[in-house]
């Protein structure tokens, strides 16, 4: 752990900008068609169930990350192995979301560039955000919270300006019934992006007003899942449910429908900005998060240390993950999801909690039987 | 130093410097023996007006055109670097042509390249070139506007805001058109009228009377991707109401027995179409509203009379029915939903759309029970409240 | 290598230890025999020419040998004469007072004269001597008497340069230290303002003053400042540049971690606002500290105009700074990368201009700015009449010629002119510089990687200014970490009434500027003005 402390409205931020990230710009749980909106707010509930399953954590060992208190759970070497697990996971997840930004970006705009060039550059800045530390992050964070949301704001504004929102795509609700719905939810958008708030187990520590991690996890959440819920019903209502679930970015085509005034047109940048902003925070708390699990499991004092091997490795890892994009994404959503979110997101993390819940409720019995019988 | 060799040898991956692109501004695409024919019409920098600081002033012609065939347009596309020095670049492609021949036989194809290629916009307008293939359509030259795309997409969108016989449809509409299975695709078409080898020339843009024209022409129906029919004058312009796309436009009114006696202006309009089920069958109703003014009388009325407002109001209410019905029959006819009205009944009985939409062309459209009901409103009556003329 | 280097470092400080050893080998104190001290000040001084020794009887009637040391130029001649007047021609020491209590005497009697000090080392002696005071020793008195009278020709208190403004006061500091302080002091007429005076420099001795509030300047930042200053080991200080690289937080960074300003006006502004200036002798640029990123966007006129105007002015600086930023990298970015995110009709007459140019976007844009970067550069340090022949070549030369050559399109030229009028456009010349160079570095990511890497670019530099701090205050704070009370006074200014508190530093008590009732109303309710803390 650093020596750091970061102010509510700091987390806030940097949890939105995390929940935004990648979740933007890709085709978010569009299996849903015209319900998709639906589909991120349920994801969102029971995203913000399992937060409070973090959250129930964190209030029991307020001091320490989550492969620290792993091992005051389950004991040392059960709890070291489920350390390393998570380490390993949000190394893996942040090696996941750059490949996502690098063949993202690669699609649209830089055809001829070598991904490895694209993802190196990111990968970079990433690796002096985190050796700088959580401290900067969240400042760099505050900064750009309000350029995204001015972005965002502008966006939306010229998008209804040009006149291209038209409501009845979003019909008809609920077509299929709440099946569809709940399949996308409970394949997709619960762990993409709401469950990866498990990232958030290991920032909670730093947290200044410890009794506010609550409301900020909620409130994040809550907010990210609304603007991500109208960006994407505002992609179909612009596009249409047909074209939006065969698009690869939905958001750009969104952008790139907007014409006002003549001249106000192709503004792709706008989706650049989203693109890189979204994604720098995203890969960086995961990596952020990585390294500081990796420099508490082996007793690293300066995690400094570590971030050049590691941002080698995550590199390294992101364009070996997969040899083409429909890979890689085919493994995002089956693989990954069933073997990785499901288990770390969901299982251990509730075992966790059942554990500490009994040795807190022993212990606690154990102390009053004790201090009893120092009376008697 | 390093850093500059790299960045001028390898670095520079996705680089293009702007003398080393094709603007290719308009593409038509036709078909001839099976295989795709493309064509290009690529702007030259130099010689556009308003640019003629160097390079040659604007002695040249503003655009060249370029053929080439393919069995895919991607091949086709890239064959065309036989002919063209530079890499063609199709972001800032506006207008798309096909040719007549290929819309009869089918357009469902083409557009997955332009939808897939991240440089072309699907904001670019689609026409069809009646009576030609697109090649001949984008060979003319044109006097106002320099590079006939333009030319050709400033017309549209122009005559579509004042007159609203024809529209301006996108390559993003017609692929959602193309995709959904209540709505069928309608576009504009374009003529080439008079001498077309001179229409090549510089001639054609020294001329006041030019020899070759492009005129906007009837709107295209298609069904299933094909086109079937061409619908012009009152019934194009139905379809535009229909359509909620008529900004302005001015209709013809009889006055006594004066046919063709007052012009009314709309200024503003309003369409909405809703669906609903009666006793399992759909019915859809169609709600006009217009605003506008009195342009010209050719007979006397005293507009400053308020019934003689309200005359001319139900008038103007029919005659705008007329043009509605008239759209209607001919789509109908030709079993084609280019309202879209089909898509409609799905956002509003999905259940019940799922057993009508295999047969939605052939069992219910031609058949649907379409009600119109058309508010039109006077507002004003230009400078002047009786005319000179008794 | 490292270690050599290390090892290096300390046979050089050493070294410097006993250099300064030997100076204090005139630790020895004034001898009371007055022909052998002042043979000490000529061989010490090398017989300068400028090092006066006046000789002359003490006293109305038998008159005790005496001698008054200075350094002509840098003393108050005037005073010189009072004294002398006084001390020879009216003073009569009573012969009841031994030698010794001559000097007492003097120091007591003689009025002519303001601060007076009784020295007895030779150090402190020729400190006194060679900083302008007037020094009198008298024979048989192991004692001199050093009479303050520091004066000589200075510049005149004028307009400020760097920082000129239409409303405000007109005088800048000069290169006086005295003068400076005297000026603040007249701003802020309290007796909290409290001044430390502290020598730094081996060699020139140079007097650096701490100037702040006590009561409303944070005690942690003035003993980092004091403890930071302390530290300066250097033989020479001739500017507050010195001062200022020598206590800046961050070293390798483009961006200034310390403010300095040439006007009275700003300083006593940031005195209030609890931060603390230093002011170096022989220098009119006083130093602020602790600074935030913002200050260089905000000038003293801000508070003088209306709120709204204030805070239009400083949108439009944000604005410019930006502009000079990343114009030229954009440029390159669209038309070498993105030329569809650019309009049909103005790519098109993009292209048409760059028929005929034979470079790359990249390296036209670099010319152009190079080429800039010399006139500017040239315009500076020229004269002024040959500087004017300088901006005629370049406007003509460059601007015309090379366009009409066709080496490069005008709308590099407009691009590259654009930059240059926002870089002079943005108040603090300090920070502009920084983002010229930004700007170099944003043109080469642009031509690597277009929009994305001018975005890098723009993270990286937004994350490095994040983890810059002065004196310990975050750079960019009020901004980041937010301060929510502090940002009436950032990017916008609140109207005066509501600017209550002082931005928040480290560990101030005091941060109320004002009651919550200042807003100004009709006459019929009693309105109260002014701020008294």
């Amino acid at each position: 752990m650093e020596q750091a402390r970061l102010s509510a409205r700091q987390l806030f931020m940097l949890a939105i900008l995390f929940e935004h990230g990648s979740a933007m710009v890709i085709p978010l749980g569009v299996d849903a068609r015209q319900d998709v909106w639906i589909a991120i707010l349920c994801g969102m509930v029971f995203g913000g169930m399992l937060f409070l399953v973090y959250y129930r954590l964190f209030t029991y060992y307020p001091a320490v990350p989550l492969t620290s208190y792993s091992q005051q759970i389950v004991g040392p070497f059960f709890g070291k192995g489920i350390a390393l697990i998570y380490v390993l996971y949000f190394l893996y997840i942040a090696a996941r979301v750059l490949r996502d930004f690098g063949e993202l970006l690669l699609t649209f705009a830089y055809p001829e560039t070598p991904l490895f060039i694209l993802n190196a550059v990111m990968m970079i800045t990433v690796m002096y955000a985190t050796y700088k530390g959580i401290e900067v992050l969240a400042r760099t964070g505050e900064l750009f919270f309000f350029s995204l949301y001015l972005t965002a704001f502008l966006g939306l504004a010229l998008v209804m300006m040009a006149g291209l929102i038209d409501v009845h795509r979003l019909q008809p609700v609920l077509e299929e019934g709440w099946k569809r719905v709940f399949k996308v939810v409970f394949t997709q958008t619960l762990y993409v992006p709401f469950g990866e708030m498990v990232v958030f187990t290991m920032l909670f520590p730093y947290i200044h007003q410890p009794e506010k991690a609550k409301i900020v996890g909620c409130l994040s959440m809550f907010l990210s899942g609304i603007n991500l819920a109208v960006m994407m019903a505002t992609n179909i209502a612009v596009l249409g449910a047909d074209t939006v679930s065969r698009s690869t970015f939905p958001l750009l085509n969104t952008i790139q429908e907007i014409r006002v005034a003549n001249f106000l047109e192709r503004l792709d940048v706008l989706f650049m900005i989203a693109l890189v902003v979204g994604g720098f925070f995203k890969i960086s708390l995961f990596f952020y998060a990585g390294v500081i699990g990796t420099a508490d499991l082996f007793r690293v004092k300066e995690h400094q240390r570590l971030v050049y091997p590691l941002g080698l490795s995550v590199l390294l890892l992101s364009i070996a993950i997969a040899s083409n994009f429909s890979e890689h994404i085919k493994e995002g959503l089956n693989i990954v999801t069933v073997y990785m979110h499901v288990p770390l997101q969901i299982v251990l993390p509730l075992l966790l909690l059942i554990v500490a819940a009994i040795r807190h409720r022993s212990s606690r019995f154990f102390f009053t039987k004790q201090e009893k019988s120092k009376r008697g | 130093m390093t850093l500059v060799h790299m960045m001028l040898l390898s670095g520079c991956w996705s680089k293009k410097e702007l003398t080393d692109l094709a603007f290719v501004i308009a593409v038509g695409v036709d078909k001839k023996d099976g295989k795709y024919v493309l064509t290009l019409q690529v702007v030259n920098p130099g010689n556009v007006a308003g640019a003629t600081q160097r390079g040659g002033g604007s002695s040249g012609l503003p655009v060249t055109l370029y053929t080439s065939t393919g069995d895919t347009l991607v091949e086709a596309s890239r064959k065309a670097s036989k002919k063209i020095s530079r890499l063609t670049y199709y972001a800032h492609t506006n207008l798309v042509v096909i040719g007549e021949e290929l819309a009869r036989d089918g357009i469902t194809e083409i557009f997955d390249a332009i939808e897939r290629n991240p440089q072309f916009r699907t904001t670019a307008s689609v026409i069809v070139a009646r009576g030609r293939t697109a090649e001949e359509l984008l060979s003319v030259l044109t006097p106002i506007d320099k590079i006939p795309a333009n030319q050709i997409i400033k017309t549209l969108e122009m005559t579509e805001k004042v007159w609203g016989e024809n529209l301006n449809v996108h390559a993003g509409e017609v692929i959602e058109s193309l995709s959904l299975a209540g709505k069928e695709v309608v576009m504009s078409g374009f003529r080439l009228d008079g001498n077309r080898e001179t229409g090549k020339k510089t001639k054609n843009v020294q001329s006041i009377d030019p020899y070759a024209r492009l005129r906007a022409e009837a709107l295209a129906v298609f069904k299933k991707g094909k086109l079937v029919s061409w619908m012009g004058g009152e019934e194009a312009r139905g379809v535009l109401w229909i359509l909620n796309k008529i900004h302005q436009t001015a209709l013809n009114i009889g006055w006594k027995e004066k046919k063709e006696a007052v012009s009314y202006k709309v200024v503003r309009s309003k369409t909405e179409v809703t669906a609903k089920m009666s006793k399992g069958n759909p019915v859809i109703s169609v709600v006009i509203e217009a605003e506008g003014d009195v342009g010209e009388t050719l007979a006397p009325i005293d507009l400053t009379n308020p019934t003689q407002i309200a005359t001319l109001e139900k008038k103007i209410r029919n005659e705008i029915q007329k043009e509605v019905q008239k759209a209607i029959r001919h789509a109908q006819r030709e079993k084609s939903d280019i309202f879209g009205f089909g898509e409609i009944i799905h956002r509003t009985y999905p259940k019940e759309w799922k057993q009508m939409q295999r047969v939605w062309d052939e069992q219910y459209f031609p058949h649907l029970p379409i009600s119109i009901k058309v508010d039109a409103f006077v507002r004003r009556t230009g400078l002047r409240n009786k005319p000179y003329f008794q | 290598m490292w270690f050599q280097w290390k090892k290096q470092l300390k046979k050089t400080t050493k070294r410097n230890e006993q250099s300064g050893q030997e100076k204090n080998g005139i630790n020895r104190t004034v001898e009371s025999e007055l022909q052998r001290n002042i043979e000490t000040v000529r061989n010490t001084t090398g017989n300068s020419v400028d090092v006066v020794i006046r000789r002359f009887l003490l006293g109305k009637e038998e008159g005790i040998p005496a001698a008054l040391l200075f350094v002509s130029g840098i003393v108050d001649e005037e005073m010189i004469h009072q004294f002398l007047l006084e001390s020879v021609v009216q003073l009569t020491v009573p012969s009841s007072y031994c030698r010794e209590e001559a000097l007492v005497y003097i120091e007591q009697k003689i009025a002519a004269a303001g601060k007076m000090k009784r020295i007895k080392r030779w150090s402190e002696l020729f400190l006194a001597l060679m900083s302008g005071e007037v020094i009198l020793l008298i024979d048989g008195v192991p004692e001199a008497l050093s009479v303050e009278a520091k004066g000589g020709e200075r510049r005149a208190i004028e307009e400020p340069v760097t920082q000129l403004s239409i409303r405000g006061p007109r005088e800048g500091f000069t290169e006086s230290l005295a003068t400076n302080v005297a000026m603040v002091r007249r701003r802020i007429q309290n007796p909290h303002l409290w001044l430390e005076a502290i020598t730094i420099g081996e060699v020139t001795q140079t007097n650096v003053s701490i100037m702040y509030i006590k009561g409303i300047a944070s005690d942690e930042i003035v003993e980092e400042v004091r403890r930071r200053l302390q530290r300066i080991r250097i033989d020479g200080i001739l500017e507050s540049g010195y001062i200022e690289q020598l206590i800046e937080d961050q070293t390798f960074t483009t961006f200034p971690t310390v403010y300095h300003t040439e006007r009275p006006d700003s300083v006593a502004a940031n005195l209030l606002e609890g931060r603390i200036a230093i002011f170096v002798e022989g220098t009119p640029f006083v130093l602020i500290a602790p600074t935030v990123f913002i200050q260089f966007f905000q000038v003293v006129e801000d508070y003088y105009a209306r709120f709204d105007i204030a805070t239009a002015l400083r949108f439009l600086r944000v604005l410019v700074f930006f502009i000079s930023l990343v114009a030229p990298s954009v440029y390159i970015a669209a038309t070498t990368f993105h030329q569809e995110m650019i309009p049909t009709q103005l790519v098109i007459a993009i292209a048409a201009q760059r028929e005929s140019v034979p470079f790359p976007a990249f390296v036209e844009a670099l010319m152009m700015e190079v080429t800039f970067e010399i006139l500017r550069e040239a315009g500076v340090r020229l004269p002024r009449a040959v500087g004017q022949a300088v901006s005629i070549v370049g406007a003509l030369v460059i601007g015309q010629a090379t366009v009409e050559a066709g080496f490069v399109s005008s709308a590099m030229v407009i691009v590259v002119s654009i930059t240059a009028i926002a870089s002079f456009a943005t108040p603090s010349f300090a920070i502009a510089i920084s983002a010229r160079l930004i700007r170099f570095l944003l043109m080469v990511l642009a031509a690597l990687f277009g929009f994305y890497g001018i975005l890098i670019g723009i993270v990286l530099m937004t994350l490095h200014l994040c983890s810059l701090r002065s004196f310990g205050v975050p750079y960019m704070s009020p901004l980041a970490p937010l301060i929510l009370s502090n940002i009436r006074d950032t990017l916008v200014r609140f109207p005066m009434w509501a600017l209550t508190e002082r931005p928040r530093l480290i560990n101030q008590t005091n941060m109320v500027r004002q009651g919550n009732d200042q807003r100004p109303k009709p006459p019929n309710q009693p309105e109260k003005e002014g701020d008294n803390h």
